[in-house]
């Protein structure tokens, strides 16, 4: 015993050297690619606390802060620019494109996955396959369509359009959802004498709260991913989401404010970032059809 | 008691409950209960089917209609013209240009993001301390909204601070500004394109990665093992038993690609406008420039549905493995 426990302490060391050796690798191996994904953001991040004259020395080293580090770009945002509004725009946006789609969504997910309609198959698919028409066809006949309800120039255009891809989106997750709550809680409600209404409000849609949520996040985040509707129907710089006035009303002609553009630009995107993040396996679940778990 | 009611025990409860039923369908004798179930489904799927047949099927046809047409932003009233908006289009330099540039686009991007994409999943694939930190951190260029990113790179492009020719220069790889070893990325027809297709690969090959990596995990470890113990060796096991199980899997990433970057205009419209002398002129952009800017909205809708017949495979393909997923 005594003499055999030199060689399993060696065998041990050895075996630690070996996996050490091996992350050592796969991190030297993955850092070329976060530093491509993760630079522009810290690129943006700085710049936007940097002084002017900083952000122009070519001979300093441009990595880190030169000068005094300076909240003076964030306050030419609030103080002489619209940015407040494209914040409160955007925020309302996403709030009533979120609430269409819930209306509309959740029960049409509900119907299709638990109602054994005939064709809800079919009619499933052709709901998901609408997410597939790009706005750049759609673009032109909607402006005339939002400019007969008299909604050009509004954000309200941009609420009744983004719901056109998040609907489509949602429906479909919620669809996958819906289905994998077990048949029998349903029935359980039923035969307690629950009607099909009060079975689907009582029963189904508590327990799918987290599916629920999740189509809430996605009509959020794929509303702040659109640029060309907002490009193409807003016009007045105080009527604008912000991904849409930060890069039309902020860049004047040859003059940029690097440092307010940045910070605009951050303050927005990176909240959204951060909660995509948490629900990527979901999209990526609900555009491939939830073949990967 | 609940436990004992729900299957179905001797609870008066519950017995009741069920009684109770045929009772009340009694109140309606004249719909069926297979005939309320549908008219209750038909009511939940009418305000979604609404929706996007009003504002998506609607307008794809309305889109046909105001290509066959005059139409424009100053003059509501539209004639029709029959093809004149899609000759006018094939006979225009312009257009081919932008097609080119569009094809060049899509499939120098897509060779760049798959090689990047691939090789980053099988990275992602190992097991290792702090997976989940470094994923979060690969894919976000993804997540972030993209006229967003877009400016960032506009800054690191810009044509005397760009800090990517700072670390070029002082590596020695180029010239000094000023110099004609000084690269304007977005100034230089020769340059612009390729650092616009660099801004769409570097958005999109996160989002390939993650998609081949759902498509590795949901192969079963027992699969594997089984194909190990008959005898295959790795790219055996590579080839005929991951490569047909991820291959509906990495279609669909592949095609819905395809889709967003041929159709997406947010990026070259905010790095070039499609600049300099039409270096990058994109489909997308020219139908926006055409249609909106110029105001001539058919002749705008026909190049835009010039994209249709580059999308249909794309769609088609779509629906074939949608299809196959199991219900």
């Amino acid at each position: 015993m005594a003499v055999a426990q030199p060689a399993v302490l060696a065998a041990e060391a050895a075996h630690r050297r070996r996996n050490r050796r091996r992350h050592l690798l796969i991190y030297a191996a993955l850092a070329p690619y976060v530093l491509i994904a993760v630079f522009p953001i810290y690129w943006m991040l700085i710049t936007a606390f940097k002084q002017d004259p900083d952000l122009y020395r070519m001979e300093n080293i441009p990595f880190f802060f030169n000068m005094k580090p300076t909240l003076r770009n964030f306050e030419i945002l609030f103080f002489q620019t619209n940015y407040g509004a494209w914040l409160w725009n955007t925020f309302a946006i996403s709030a009533w494109v979120a609430a269409i789609t819930l209306l509309t969504a959740v029960p049409a997910g509900y119907a299709l996955a638990r109602l054994k309609l005939p064709g809800a198959e079919n009619t499933g698919i052709a709901i998901f396959l609408t997410y597939l028409v790009p706005p750049i066809i759609l673009f032109l006949p909607l402006s005339r369509i939002v400019a007969e309800l008299g909604l050009q120039d509004s954000w309200w255009s941009l609420v009744v359009v983004y719901p056109t891809f998040t609907i489509p989106f949602c429906t479909w997750l919620l669809m996958g959802f819906f289905k994998t709550v077990p048949m029998e809680i349903e029935e359980a409600a039923r035969v307690d004498g629950c009607g099909q209404a009060g079975a689907f409000l009582r029963v189904i849609l508590p327990i799918s709260l987290p599916g629920v949520l999740t189509a809430v996040i996605f009509a959020f985040t794929l509303s702040m991913q659109d640029f060309l509707y907002g490009l193409a129907f807003v016009s007045p710089g105080d009527q604008k989401p912000v991904p849409v006035g930060v890069p039309t009303e902020l860049i004047r002609g040859d003059v940029y404010y690097w440092g307010s553009l940045m910070g605009a630009a951050l303050l927005v995107g990176l909240p959204v970032a951060i909660l995509y993040n948490f629900f990527l396996d979901r999209f990526i679940q609900g555009i491939t059809g939830g073949i990967g778990k | 008691m609940t436990q004992s009611s729900l299957r179905g025990g001797p609870d008066p409860v519950a017995r009741a409950a069920v009684v109770s039923v045929p009772a009340r369908r009694v109140e309606r004798p004249w719909l069926s209960h297979s005939a309320r179930r549908l008219m209750f489904g038909y009511t939940l799927l009418a305000p979604a089917a609404l929706y996007v047949m009003l504002l998506v099927a609607a307008p794809f046809v309305f889109s046909l209609y105001l290509a066959l047409s005059d139409a424009s932003v100053g003059d509501p009233v539209a004639r029709f013209v029959g093809l004149d908006n899609f000759r006018a289009a094939w006979e225009m330099d312009l257009f081919w240009l932008a097609f080119r540039n569009s094809v060049v686009f899509l499939v120098v991007a897509a060779v760049l993001k798959s090689l990047l994409g691939t090789s980053l999943a099988f990275l992602l694939l190992q097991n290792f301390r702090g997976r989940k930190l470094i994923r979060g951190l690969v894919v976000i260029p993804f997540t972030l909204p993209i006229a967003i990113s877009v400016l960032s790179w506009k800054w690191m492009y810009d044509s005397q601070f760009s800090v990517i020719n700072w670390v070029l220069s002082r590596l020695g790889l180029i010239g000094q500004f000023g110099t004609e070893g000084w690269p304007i990325w977005l100034g230089d027809p020769k340059l612009a394109l390729i650092a616009c297709i660099l801004v769409n690969v570097w958005r999109t090959f996160p989002f390939s990665a993650i998609v081949l990596l759902a498509g590795f995990t949901s192969v079963p470890v027992e699969v594997l093992d089984a194909a190990k113990v008959d005898g295959c060796s790795f790219f055996q096991r590579f080839r005929h038993v991951v490569a047909p199980m991820i291959f509906p899997i990495l279609m669909i990433g592949f095609l819905f690609d395809t889709v967003f970057t041929l159709s997406d205009l947010s990026v070259v419209y905010l790095l070039t406008q499609g600049g300099p002398a039409n270096a990058t002129k994109i489909l997308p952009v020219l139908a926006y420039q055409i249609g909106i800017q110029a105001g001539s909205l058919g002749r705008g809708a026909a190049i835009a549905l010039f994209l249709v017949p580059l999308l249909l495979p794309a769609l088609v393909l779509v629906l074939r493995n949608i299809k196959r997923r199991e219900w």
